[in-house]
C-alpha cells in the first residue's frame, strides 16, 4: 500500500494520537524527579512527540488533500 | 519554568485533540496553519523545553543523590572535618550547594556536558540493567583532573599567591602534578569511613 493511498484524515489521527501520548509521558518525567525520567522522556516521550510530527509532515508532503466537500464538481 | 512549560504542553495536547477527533477540519487554510503549529511547532517546542529541563535537572545535587549508591557521596558533603575537599567547600559554598556534584564533577570543555550525559546513561545502566557497583569502589574513569580544579581557582588571589601553588602551577596545569592523589589535598569523598566521622549538622 502507498503512503498516499491511506489518506490525510488516517495519517493525521496517527499523528496526533503519537504527539498526545509522547506529550503526557513529557508531563509524566517532569513531574516524577527521578534519574528514570530522563531515560523516560529522551527515548519514549520525545521518540514518539518525534515520530508524531514525521507523520504529520509526510501527511503533508505524499497526500494529497480530498476535494471539500462544497466544492462544485468542474466539467474538464 | 516548568509551569510554562507544562501549560504549553497541555496547549499542545488540546490542539493535537482537535485534530485526533476531527481529522476533517484540515481542509480549511485557517485550520492547515493550526494544524501545522499544533502538530509540529509547539511538539518540537516541548521536546526542546523538555530537554532543556531534565539537563538543567541533572545538575543538581539532589537529582545526583537520588541514585542509591550516591547516598554516602551525599552524606560526606556533611563531614565535619575541613580537610575533607567538597565537605569543605559545599558547607562553605565555595561551589553552589545545590550544585555542588556538577560543579565539581562536570568535564569543562566543549563537548563536556554531552560527555556527563553520556556517562550518567552508562550508570542508569548499571543500576537497573547491569550490576550496580559497590558505593566505596566508584572510581571517575580516567582519574579526578586537575582541570576541574582550576576552572575555578586558577586566576584566584589565594591561589596564586600561595607559594607552593606558584611553584608547581605549570604542573599543575599539564596534570602532571595531580590536586588530589599527590598527597596535598587527599581526602575527598571518605564514605569507606563515614560512619565514625562527626557530621556537621546545618541550622535549620
Amino acid at each position: 500500500m502507498k503512503i498516499s493511498e491511506i489518506g490525510i484524515g488516517r495519517l493525521l489521527r496517527v499523528s496526533s494520537f503519537l504527539v498526545i501520548v509522547g506529550l503526557v509521558l513529557e508531563i509524566v518525567s517532569l513531574l516524577w524527579f527521578h534519574p528514570l525520567s530522563f531515560v523516560l522522556f529522551a527515548f519514549l516521550a520525545a521518540s514518539l512527540i518525534g515520530l508524531g510530527i514525521l507523520v504529520y509532515l509526510v501527511s503533508l508532503v505524499f497526500v494529497a488533500p480530498p476535494p471539500a466537500e462544497d466544492t462544485p464538481y468542474r466539467q474538464p | 519554568m516548568i509551569g510554562v512549560l507544562i501549560c504549553q504542553i497541555v496547549l499542545s495536547i488540546v490542539l493535537a485533540s482537535v485534530f485526533l477527533i476531527r481529522p476533517s477540519l484540515t481542509r480549511a487554510a485557517s485550520w492547515k496553519i493550526l494544524a501545522f503549529i499544533g502538530l509540529c511547532v509547539l511538539p518540537a517546542l516541548c521536546i526542546v523545553g523538555g530537554m532543556n529541563t531534565h539537563v538543567q535537572r541533572s545538575e543538581q545535587t539532589q537529582f545526583c543523590i537520588s541514585c542509591h549508591v550516591m547516598i554516602p557521596y551525599g552524606k560526606s558533603l556533611y563531614v565535619d572535618d575541613p580537610s575533607h575537599i567538597p565537605a569543605q567547600h559545599f558547607q562553605n559554598h565555595r561551589v553552589p550547594a545545590d550544585m555542588a556534584c556538577y560543579s565539581c564533577h562536570a568535564d569543562y570543555t566543549i563537548y563536556g556536558p554531552l560527555k556527563d550525559k553520556l556517562q550518567g546513561l552508562k550508570r542508569i545502566y548499571m543500576q537497573y540493567v547491569s550490576t550496580p557497583p559497590d558505593p566505596a569502589a566508584i572510581r571517575i574513569s580516567g582519574g579526578f583532573r586537575n582541570a576541574q580544579c582550576l576552572h575555578c581557582h586558577q586566576g584566584a588571589r589565594s591561589f596564586e599567591e600561595n607559594p607552593v601553588h606558584a611553584a608547581l602551577m605549570d604542573s599543575l596545569k599539564s596534570e602532571q602534578t595531580s590536586c588530589l592523589t599527590s598527597g596535598c589535598h587527599d581526602t575527598a569523598h571518605d564514605v569507606e569511613n563515614l560512619s565514625h566521622l562527626k557530621m556537621w549538622r546545618p541550622a535549620q
